[in-house]
């Protein structure tokens, strides 16, 4: 059954994407030979923020404000529900791809919006470079989806899952990985919450269940953005796919998580000029694609 | 044909009764039976839809040969296509009368040149719409670019009246290539200028006949393109529409711009044989006005010159589809052919509608507080709660996030031009990064007036009920156009059907269209999200309320970034797109000084009678040699 089984990937997806997060913390602290907060330590913190209330600040527009957190997370799980997880369903129709980056979008537009609606200057301050950011990194990956989709020459997520052998392929999945680190707001492109500098940025004013509910939809987000990646390489019965997927999950999780601890901080003009230079890699993979490679 | 003869005697009836005072109740009075003629125009539009659309035919003057002849009878008739852009007129002017009866109070002035020039502008918008006619149309259009021209000069200040001024000399001097170009059209075909007539003779004579094609379609291009705003003929454009009154804006941007549309609509698809090169030239065009058009809105700083540069971009949206769809059409796909064309007239409805709606919303900021200044502007959401709501349902549309109706046409854009193994994909994936820049300019639209607090406090209320209720209805339409694609896409169809192009039946659900098969309704999925998440708060909501945490300090921050440094650290990265056009600025103005000094040369020598005289045979001479080398 399709639906239940989005269903199920929705609800793993919820579950496992803390722990990630939590394995994420232990890799990086054994990296800086720490020792670290066990596994559930993301899920502990989660369940402590639900449990309080949320504040809200008097300057802020409070509509928009108490808004931002729901649409951010129940657009990233939307998205879910049009790529294959744990069990191979999924929602498919024509053009698919688009309505994922547009609920993707919406997530970001959802936490700016909220951060700037809420008075502090911090927090416009993170938006301002979400903003930035997002752009930068919208134009490099513009280009990647063209390369795919010429490259299947199909528009669906499904077509995509998995990748024909083809070098414009293999090379627009590469680069979707590195775009994936990007926009999972992972350490040297965490301009937008940089927490030393800008005290987690469109954040600042969130708290208690709305902070959680914000949390929950970054990891659930870099999550999705995993599953996609994965996608584009898993084969086989539905069983041995579903082992493989967690399997690869813990070890992108690892790979990220010692990534990001290994940099500092780009500034935002930086993180701009990395992507805009990315993105000619992108337009070459485009023309690959466009030579039928 | 009673209706069209009503709304006519309607809108004359508003000129007329304008022209008589310039006070405030006379204005009202104007505006007031604008919108009355503006429902004539909305039930018009619904009647090309049925299966025995009006038509009228007077004959104006006798019989007669040449010239005569061709303007002889006046043919208006509702065909679907023009019944579509009649809708979009319907519903804009509409809207934005019933705004301008309590807007046009900011203006302390005589009134007279808005009363008349008002409402022949929409009657002449309708004609341009209804003529079947080249010749008729050239002069609608002419007259409608005349009174739109004194609108724009309306506030009278120096700026307002150089717009107006580079205005009319930019489309003026479009409209002349039109001329020739229709001129051309009536030579080949022997003298006809009815569409009808020309649809049936031309397309099977030209299509041997490229050369004649290129100029014709060129002529066209040129003179619609200066209309419709295509990068580089657009720079008339942000001045004319931030000098206007909002409500005029909203009318300029949301149904002038798109007349040249439905033109090229007519002219490409029923008037010339499909041609690759054409559609991809076109739909190159397309990519240009949409990325510099959106590049610059972002570094704009006053809300209507946003508002107008964003006019450019999405109008660019529009071409890019249509372009694609002919370009398609010719290679033989028809089904993504179709769905780009369809693309195209969605994405001209929607943009009608929301940038109605933003421009609508500008204005209201700029009668209560006076200012368009995004700088100095801030939280206005609590003051004006309704202005700022409708406002974000446009800033989200234009964005296209999802359940909103930006978001139906541009996926339909992408769907037809991304996967297409051809240069249309990388203009597909140009359309997509634009998007996001889209986006990040309509938060800092949204955002600088409504949201982030004030430079200092700014008192002001709500807008009255006439100018809120346009703004409302505008949103509806976004949000419905959004949630049920089906009913727009009912009336392309039958549109591009009688366009000639057979729409594939499209599968729709909620803020999505199918062309194949789909099993889900994806807004259904994220509705019933987002239902949880909200009614999980709202239950545990806390009445807690605290000041803003400011790291500690007892002072509140009064840290505040200038709308003009928002995304600064982007715009100084993406620096050769802006440094382009300077240079295109520098180039233009050169030319402007070296086509002065040679004025001055030619006024030197003018007196020399010989040397003029010499001057002129050669020219002659050159010429003859020409039309002579033209004719073999």
């Amino acid at each position: 059954m399709s639906l239940a089984g989005c269903i199920v990937n929705v609800i793993f997806a919820v579950i496992f994407a803390p722990l990630l997060d939590g394995l994420e913390r232990k890799v990086k602290a054994k990296l800086q030979t720490r020792q670290g907060p066990p596994l559930v330590q993301t899920w502990f913190d989660l369940i402590k923020l639900f449990k309080r209330p949320s504040v809200t600040p008097s300057e802020s527009i409070g509509w928009l404000f108490r808004l931002g957190p729901p649409i951010a997370l129940a657009s990233i799980l939307t998205a879910f529900f049009f790529v294959p997880a744990v069990l191979p369903d999924s929602m498919r129709f024509w053009g698919d791809i688009i309505a994922f980056l547009y609920l993707m979008t919406l997530s970001t537009v959802a936490v700016t919006l909220g951060g700037f609606s809420s008075g502090n200057p911090y927090a416009q301050i993170g938006s301002h470079r979400e903003v930035s950011l997002f752009m930068a990194e919208e134009f490099s990956l513009a280009f990647v989806i063209a390369a795919l989709s010429v490259s299947v020459k199909s528009f669906t997520l499904s077509s995509l899952f998995p990748l024909p052998l083809k070098a414009s392929a293999l090379i627009g999945a590469l680069l979707f990985a590195v775009l994936a680190y990007v926009s999972g707001a992972r350490v040297p492109f965490d301009v937008s919450e940089a927490e030393p500098e800008i005290v987690e940025g469109p954040l600042i004013e969130y708290s208690g269940r709305q902070l959680a509910l914000l949390k929950l939809s970054i990891y659930t987000k870099r999550l999705l953005l995993f599953t996609v990646f994965l996608n584009f390489f898993l084969r086989g019965s539905p069983a041995v796919r579903a082992i493989y997927y967690v399997i690869g999950l813990i070890v992108l999780s690892v790979i990220y998580s010692a990534i990001e601890a290994s940099c500092g901080r780009f500034r935002t003009k930086d993180a701009v000029r990395f992507l805009k230079r990315f993105s000619v890699l992108g337009a070459l993979c485009w023309l690959l694609a466009l030579m039928g490679w | 044909m009673t209706p069209l003869a009503f709304i006519a005697f309607l809108f004359i009836l508003a000129a007329v009764v304008g022209l008589f005072s310039g006070g405030k109740a006379m204005t009202k009075a104007v505006n007031l039976i604008s919108a009355l003629a503006s429902i004539g125009v909305c039930y018009l539009g619904i009647l090309g839809f049925t299966n025995n659309p009006p038509s009228v035919t007077l004959s104006l003057f006798e019989g007669g040969s040449g010239i005569t002849g061709l303007l002889g009878s006046l043919t208006l008739k509702v065909t679907p296509l023009s019944a579509f852009f009649l809708l979009i007129l319907g519903v804009l002017s509409f809207s934005a009368s019933l705004y301008g009866v309590s807007y046009m109070d900011m203006y302390r002035r005589d009134m007279r040149l808005y009363n008349v020039s008002y409402p022949l502008f929409l009657l002449f918008m309708m004609l341009t719409l209804l003529t079947q006619n080249l010749l008729w149309f050239i002069i609608f259009w002419e007259l409608m670019t005349l009174f739109s021209q004194f609108l724009v000069a309306f506030e009278r200040s120096e700026r307002a009246v150089k717009a107006a001024f580079k205005y009319f000399c930019m489309t003026k001097a479009g409209a002349d290539f039109m001329l020739l170009a229709i001129v051309l059209t009536i030579i080949k075909t022997a003298g006809t200028a009815d569409y009808s007539g020309i649809s049936q003779v031309l397309p099977s004579y030209l299509i041997h006949h490229p050369a004649e094609t290129y100029a014709i379609a060129i002529g066209m291009l040129v003179g619609l393109g200066v209309k419709a705003a295509v990068v580089p003929l657009h720079s008339w454009l942000p001045d004319a529409y931030m000098e206007a009154p909002s409500n005029v804006s909203t009318l300029l941007s949301g149904v002038m711009e798109k007349i040249p549309v439905y033109m090229m609509f007519v002219v490409f698809l029923r008037f010339l044989p499909l041609d690759k090169y054409l559609g991809l030239g076109i739909a190159l065009i397309g990519t240009l006005t949409l990325f510099f058009g959106t590049m610059y809105a972002l570094k704009q700083t006053d809300s209507k010159r946003l508002l107008a540069y964003h006019s450019i971009g999405q109008i660019g949206y529009v071409i890019l589809a249509l372009g694609a769809g002919l370009y398609l059409l010719s290679r033989g796909d028809a089904l993504l052919g179709a769905v780009a064309l369809a693309a195209s007239l969605y994405h001209a409805i929607n943009h009608a509608t929301f940038k109605g709606l933003l421009f609508l919303t500008a204005g209201s900021v700029a009668y209560r507080t006076g200012s368009r200044d995004l700088n100095y502007l801030g939280g206005l959401a609590k003051s004006m709660p309704i202005t700022a709501f409708t406002a974000l349902i446009g800033a989200l549309s234009i964005a296209g996030m999802p359940p909103l109706n930006g978001f139906v046409s541009k996926w339909m854009i992408y769907a037809s031009t991304l996967p297409t193994p051809t240069v249309l994909s990388l203009f597909g994936a140009f359309a997509l990064f634009i998007s996001s820049v889209t986006t990040a300019s309509f938060v800092k639209y949204f955002t600088t007036m409504f949201t982030r607090p004030p430079l200092e406090r700014i008192e002001v209320k709500e807008v009255p009920p006439t100018m809120w209720v346009p703004q409302a209805i505008l949103a509806f339409v976004c949000l419905a156009f959004g949630i049920y694609p089906k009913l727009p896409l009912g009336l392309i169809s039958k549109a591009l059907k009688s366009a000639g192009v057979s729409v594939p039946a499209l599968k729709t659900f909620p803020g999505i269209v199918i062309p194949n098969t789909g099993n889900i309704e994806p807004l259904a999925i994220f509705v019933v999200l987002l239902a949880f998440g909200t009614a999980f708060l709202a239950l545990t909501h806390s009445k807690v309320v605290l000041p803003v945490w400011t790291t500690g300090t007892r002072k509140p921050l009064s840290m505040r970034l200038p709308a003009s440094s928002y995304y600064a650290s982007f715009e100084e990265e993406f620096e050769e797109v802006y440094s382009l056009g300077e240079w295109a600025g520098k180039a233009i103005s050169s030319i402007w000084r070296g086509t002065k000094r040679l004025a001055v040369l030619y006024e030197v020598r003018s007196y020399q009678a010989d040397l003029m005289m010499t001057a002129s045979a050669v020219a002659l001479l050159i010429m003859v040699l020409i039309l002579g080398g033209a004719s073999l």
